[in-house]
């Protein structure tokens, strides 16, 4: 007899339905598997088997084969072991047949007919319930996660036994409700920016950039304060809305780095890889590919502190994320995409010591300067918008008692000029000023007959090229999008000139 | 030796490099003055006379590892030197050396490098534009033969011809112990006049150009001390842009802006010296908000009374 069951696997950070199929019919006594299975799914036939006979049910000795489709799809993963039981006990008649059209089934087995937890729920449940599926039976431990999304009936199962019970309808196992709602509050973090004193520059550059998700390099000398307020930053960014939220969760499910609490991740990621990491733990990889840090700071932040020191070719593959805001990856069999809209915070040191400009602490040779600066790459410092020299604090300022304001304040003026920016480009597929390109800044900046003149002298006096002139079209639109104003005007025309990312400086 | 012959004159050829014997009609007159001239000098652009008696040549010399205060005054010096008329000589070594050449030519004067190695070795490497801007509108001094690398034991030797050629020296910065002194010390030899740049007290860049002062080396601060000390007022005045110190009514470009400013612009500039600072403590100063401050900078550096060394980090213009 025939039947079939709904699963779903992962696939990049979405799920990709799974049919399991199972027919029963009089042969030699085998359990056959089909369907460009990998290891991991080809050992489910064992688990399924014991599993079966340890929660009571004897499978007959009978021609078993079970098919998973679509065939040219490769199955990986162990969420497949409860949907092939039930598809088993169903070819068996032990469960009836009844509509199972729209209830995906997850869940992996014990021996004992236990259902342990599956990485990567909610991207699966995530798109079953795109796919109009609005009922799922889950491992008990996964029912949190899958229960964020709203108007999906969640079951989640604990054994073997519990999932055929609520087939069959014989028990009363409840959907599980997730009480954890979207809160629309405030998060608090840990880290405030009134404990950074002094900077104003600093501050205000990072004001900038959050409101309009401009990367960001800072030069400064060590204990400056580059860190400190880079670990900040998240906490004068805008909440993640919830569909961003859900995009973070879901990458942080894959991953298997959910909390336990199941609730949703609100905080903007703010991921700091040290420098001595690989190429395939910055943009994602593995045999089947999993997101790297780009991809985890997706919404959020990527803070690369000490540039210099990291290895050439790891800054590179950075660069197509940068552009694309996205990630591709190729395997033989698939190529998955993940997100990785992130803002690029990096800092470094402006010489080998550590101290230059101060002639009189530093001891580089000029040449030093310029290998050390030169070994991050144009390309990528074209990438990013601004440059902030940061100087450290005197001592006077680190114990002065002096107002500094805080991050939620900060916050409120980012808000506002998000909100403008959103407004403005609904229907261009973009968020942020940052990500403007040739032909939207040619739509949405336009500058007046004095702004114009004076970008103009500016070209010629700074030796700007034309991607920098662009980089500093898109500042200036952020600084009067904090100003509220309407045209850029000469003034933030000006702070945008400052902050400018000069690309290197020219000792003469 | 053909050969070996042959393969020199080729350099000589391509790199237009001339030899001039001491005999040589064209060899500099001022050379051949001293106890120990070289026997010959081998010379890349063009010499045309520029050296001669008549010509005025001040020498401006320096530590290597310059201050920024350092920077701009042999800057400054030699771009006002050369304005009024004055050959600039130097030594084309980092720092203060190649502040003066650029100087030089900034103003479009004359200016002559005088290498411590084989004329057609460039060092320091990093100063290879320089080294061919010269080339072209001053002219490249070596005593050594071609190839010759920079041993630190040619530089004191190539000093005496720097004080040789010009009429007096000018330290704009030098250590306690630094080469420039060395050169210094040939120019009193040579019976030539001894300028230094002041500085701080405690400053050890310019503890040595202190210490010229104290042993009665002139004071310089301007070009106009250099200019009256060696060519008197008659012929100061007729030089190019200079400022006759006993009319008041004619103040220098710098004052003449200064009068442009507005407050905030004349606050923030008596904040500013050619001691770099930062925009945070530019701001904390001026009391106008970050927006406003930035906006100031922007445009006194566009009126070209300030400018930046560094990213955030102002100076006044001279």
């Amino acid at each position: 007899m025939y039947s079939k069951v709904l699963c779903c696997a992962v696939y990049g950070i979405d799920g990709i339905a799974v049919n399991v199929e199972a027919d029963i019919h009089d042969g030699l006594p085998t359990f056959t598997m089909v369907g460009y299975l990998s290891s991991s799914v080809k050992e489910a036939g064992e688990r399924v088997r014991t599993a079966l006979k340890n929660s009571g049910y004897y499978l007959p000795p009978k021609r078993i084969t079970i098919n998973l489709s679509p065939a040219d799809l490769k199955k990986d993963g162990s969420g497949f072991d409860l949907p092939i039981s039930i598809a088993v006990l169903m070819s068996l008649g032990i469960v009836p047949e009844v509509d199972m059209e729209n209830t995906v089934i997850i869940g992996e087995l014990s021996l004992n007919g236990r259902v342990n937890s599956v990485p990567g729920i909610l991207p699966m449940i995530h798109y079953c319930y795109k796919k109009g599926i609005n009922c799922c039976v889950v491992p008990k431990v996964n029912q949190e996660e899958a229960g964020l999304i709203q108007g999906m009936k969640v079951i989640g199962v604990e054994t073997l036994q519990e999932a055929v019970d609520y087939i069959q309808g014989m028990s009363d196992v409840s959907p599980y409700i997730n009480t954890n709602k979207f809160i629309d509050e405030d998060i608090c973090y840990n880290v405030d920016f009134s404990e950074i004193k002094g900077q104003q520059v600093l501050k205000r550059g990072m004001e900038i950039a959050a409101a309009g998700f401009h990367n960001v390099l800072m030069t400064g000398a060590a204990g400056a304060g580059k860190s400190m307020i880079a670990k900040r930053l998240p906490t004068i960014m805008p909440r993640l809305t919830f569909e961003e939220s859900i995009e973070v969760t879901k990458i942080y499910s894959i991953n298997g780095m959910l909390p336990d609490s199941g609730a949703l991740i609100y905080e903007r990621p703010f991921r700091s890889p040290h420098h001595t990491i690989s190429n395939y733990a910055l943009i994602g990889g593995g045999r089947v590919p999993k997101p790297g840090e780009v991809s985890l700071a997706h919404n959020g932040v990527l803070f690369l502190d000490e540039i210099p020191e990291f290895n050439k070719n790891v800054l590179e593959v950075m660069r197509q994320p940068l552009e694309d805001r996205k990630i591709t990856i190729s395997r033989v069999n698939a190529s998955y995409v993940f997100p990785a809209d992130f803002m690029l915070v990096a800092a470094m040191n402006p010489c080998p010591c550590g101290f230059y400009p101060n002639m009189k602490k530093c001891s580089c040779s000029s040449i030093q300067i310029k290998r050390y600066q030169g070994r991050v790459s144009g390309p990528l410092l074209d990438r990013i918008d601004m440059n902030i020299e940061v100087k450290p604090i005197e001592y006077d300022e680190l114990f002065s008692n002096g107002f500094e304001e805080n991050s939620m304040s900060i916050r409120e003026r980012v808000e506002a000029a998000i909100k403008i920016q959103r407004k403005r480009y609904k229907e261009d597929g973009i968020n942020f000023n940052s990500q403007l390109d040739g032909k939207l800044i040619k739509k949405y900046i336009h500058l007046g007959e004095k702004e114009e003149k004076m970008l103009e002298k500016s070209f010629k006096t700074m030796e700007l090229s034309a991607r920098g002139t662009h980089r500093i079209l898109k500042l200036s639109r952020t600084i009067a999008d904090l100003d509220g104003s309407k045209e850029i005007g000469e003034k933030h025309l000006m702070e945008a000139l400052f902050y400018r990312n000069g690309i290197k400086n020219k000792e003469n | 030796m053909d050969s070996v012959c042959n393969e020199e004159l080729e350099k000589l050829n391509k790199g237009n490099i001339r030899i001039i014997n001491r005999d040589d009609e064209d060899f500099p007159q001022k050379l051949k003055e001293i106890h120990n001239p070289p026997k010959r000098l081998y010379i890349r652009g063009n010499l045309d006379g520029s050296i001669n008696l008549n010509n005025k040549n001040i020498a401006i010399v320096g530590s290597r590892n310059m201050s920024t205060y350092g920077k701009e005054m042999a800057r400054k010096l030699a771009r006002d030197l050369s304005k009024a008329g004055v050959n600039i000589i130097s030594g084309l070594a980092k720092g203060i050396d190649s502040q003066a050449h650029k100087g030089a030519l900034e103003a479009g004067g004359y200016t002559v490098g005088v290498l411590g190695c084989g004329i057609n070795v460039t060092y320091p490497r990093e100063n290879i534009d320089l080294y061919t801007e010269i080339d072209k509108k001053g002219c490249i001094i070596s005593e050594y033969g071609l190839d010759v690398k920079s041993f630190p034991g040619n530089f004191p030797m190539r000093n005496r011809i720097i004080s040789a050629l010009s009429d007096g020296v000018i330290v704009v910065e030098a250590k306690r112990k630094s080469g420039s002194l060395i050169t210094a010390e040939y120019a009193l030899e040579q019976g030539k006049q001894v300028y230094a740049v002041p500085g701080r007290a405690y400053d050890s860049n310019s503890e040595g150009t202190n210490n010229l002062l104290k042993m009665g080396a002139l004071c310089v601060t301007s070009a106009d001390d250099v200019l009256w000390d060696l060519m008197g007022g008659e012929m100061c005045r007729n030089a190019n842009n200079f400022i006759d110190k006993e009319d008041d009514s004619k103040k220098d470009d710098l004052l003449n802006n200064r009068g442009d400013m507005n407050d905030i612009e004349k606050m923030i500039y008596d904040f500013l010296d050619l001691e770099p600072k930062y925009i945070d403590d530019i701001i904390q100063k001026s009391g106008i908000g970050i927006t406003n401050t930035i906006s100031t900078l922007y445009i006194m550096e566009e009126k070209n009374i300030i400018k930046q060394p560094v990213k955030g980090y102002y100076i006044i213009s001279i």
